[in-house]
């Protein structure tokens, strides 16, 4: 058996495009599932019943299923039955954003949560408004607190982007898969793949573990 | 002190579920006073301090401050709170801010004070409560007695007509207890209009104008601290004090530490 590692190379710039597409998801993903998720964490704190369950059953549902149904979900069943026609990457952001957001909101009730009553009668205390109250005083401990799974889920964020190459958006994966099936050069072109996975993968993952140790909870 | 009230409670009522954790309280404090509650665990002291500033609502009953009913639902309740500062027994200093930040942080954002008219009245108060050096560190740095002085410094920055003190020793060292206690007693040497829940019967004693006895959610007596400590009417106040290890004037300190 041969290698030829040169198929590597010459499709080197659709690769590196695919990687591209695969940071790209995974930040716009984050930028919109951090509002997000706060959006969320703060209507299941609400005091409003109905808003609380909408919420609630909104995260319960995106956390228990898997992700790949919830992008064919949104990529068959709104078109057909809702009329709603995404591109592509809209149906890609949208179910990830979904997804996160679900995950992020979890994150963010627990920290908000953490902050013990005091905190909130000492701030009111002084005669903060409520919006001051969780901006200065709460969000920025609550933030604190929950960096580290924050960072946790990034890293599980950027691996699952992957999944979006079901509906055929050119990611990294979706774009290996493609020029495997080109060339059939499977070995090289998977270890391409790895490759440039892990050299995205691994900084990243480093610079958690650093988190985690920075920001452990101290108090 | 004058005769002119500033903080009244008529016949305050407040349930948490089934339990009535205040039971028709009536207490009135003149501008100018210092009144200690005192009182066992679970009687409601804490919950009286919490409703007087609205951060718990009350059920029955009213609470006036300065001529003005205190109502939680109304966003006045904002310029109530910023009139009346509140010391917890746990500090509760926000970590997250330096010092001086915690001290500024009222009157910038409630006050809109500018940041360097701010910064100067805090670096005031942190010399009034002895704590110049620390302008700059963060409240995990500092001892619990230091802590509690820059809790007082960050009400005291709001210029509060009417101190709160809910037990602000209790959670300290012994040793560091004196230095909060002597910057309260400074306070009221000034002048300031002070409402403290405390078991320190020595400060009582000697600060207070009135002691108010709670039990079961009720005062159920109230005088000047001579005659609550020599001269108790009601059982209750006696056999609480002697809980205490209060046995008269004199024997208090040694006692306690017997207790302890
Ligand atoms: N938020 C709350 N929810 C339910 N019950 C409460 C709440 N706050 C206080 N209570 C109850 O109300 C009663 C009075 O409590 P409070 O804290 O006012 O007592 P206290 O006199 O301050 O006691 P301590 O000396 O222990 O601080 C207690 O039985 C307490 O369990
Ligand atoms: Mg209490």
């Amino acid at each position: 058996m041969s290698f030829d590692w040169s198929i590597v190379w010459s499709s080197l710039p659709r690769l590196l495009e695919g990687a591209w597409m695969t940071i790209w998801l995974a930040c716009v993903t984050m930028l919109l599932a951090i509002p997000g998720g706060l959006v969320l964490a703060l209507l299941r704190l609400s005091r409003i019943r109905a808003l609380a369950m909408a919420a609630t059953g909104f995260v319960e549902f995106f956390r228990a299923t898997p992700l790949i149904l919830q992008i064919y979900w949104v990529y068959y069943v709104l078109p057909a039955y809702f009329d709603v026609q995404l591109s592509q990457i809209a149906t890609a952001v949208t179910g990830l954003v979904c997804n996160i957001s679900a995950f992020n909101s979890e994150t963010f009730r627990s920290g908000i949560v953490s902050i013990r009553q005091g905190q909130w009668n000492a701030a009111y205390a002084l005669g903060m408004t409520p919006a001051n109250v969780f901006l200065r005083i709460v969000a920025p401990q609550a933030l604190m607190r929950v960096l580290p799974a924050l960072a946790s889920t990034w890293v599980s964020l950027f691996k699952d982007t992957s999944l979006v190459s079901i509906i055929a958006v050119a990611e990294l994966s979706y774009v290996s898969l493609q020029i495997r099936a080109e060339t059939y050069r499977i070995l090289e072109v998977l270890t391409a793949m790895a490759a440039l996975y892990w050299l995205m993968g691994y900084p990243q993952a480093k610079l958690v573990d650093w988190i985690h140790h920075r920001f452990k909870v101290a108090e | 002190m004058t005769d002119d009230p500033i903080l009244i409670f008529e016949s305050v009522v407040k349930r948490y579920g089934d339990l009535t954790a205040l039971d028709g309280v009536s207490l009135t404090l003149r501008r100018g006073e210092v009144v200690c509650l005192i009182g066992p665990s679970g009687s409601g002291k804490s919950t009286l301090l919490r409703c007087a500033n609205a951060l718990d609502p009350v059920d029955e009953g009213r609470i006036r401050f300065d001529g003005h009913e205190v109502k939680s639902t109304e966003s006045s309740v904002r310029l109530v709170r910023q009139r009346m500062g509140m010391v917890f027994q746990n500090f509760e200093l926000f970590p997250h801010l330096t010092v001086l930040r915690n001290i500024t942080i009222g009157p910038t954002t409630v006050l809109k004070l500018g940041h360097a008219a701010a910064d100067e009245r805090a670096k005031k108060l942190l010399a009034k409560v002895g704590l110049s050096d620390k302008a700059l560190s963060y409240p995990s740095a500092l001892s619990g007695g230091q802590q509690q002085r820059v809790a007082i410094a960050r009400a005291l920055a709001m210029e509060p007509a009417l101190m709160l003190f809910d037990e602000p020793t209790s959670a300290l060292d012994p040793e560091t207890i004196g230095e909060v206690l002597s910057v309260m007693k400074t306070l009221a040497d000034e002048g300031m209009t002070m409402l403290v829940v405390t078991h320190e019967m020595d400060f009582a004693r000697r600060v207070a104008d009135r002691v108010a006895v709670f039990d079961k959610g009720r005062v159920i007596e109230e005088g000047a601290p001579q005659e609550i400590f020599t001269n108790a009417r009601v059982a209750r106040t006696r056999d609480f004090l002697s809980h205490l290890g209060w046995h008269g004037e004199g024997a208090a300190s040694v006692s306690k530490r017997e207790e302890a």
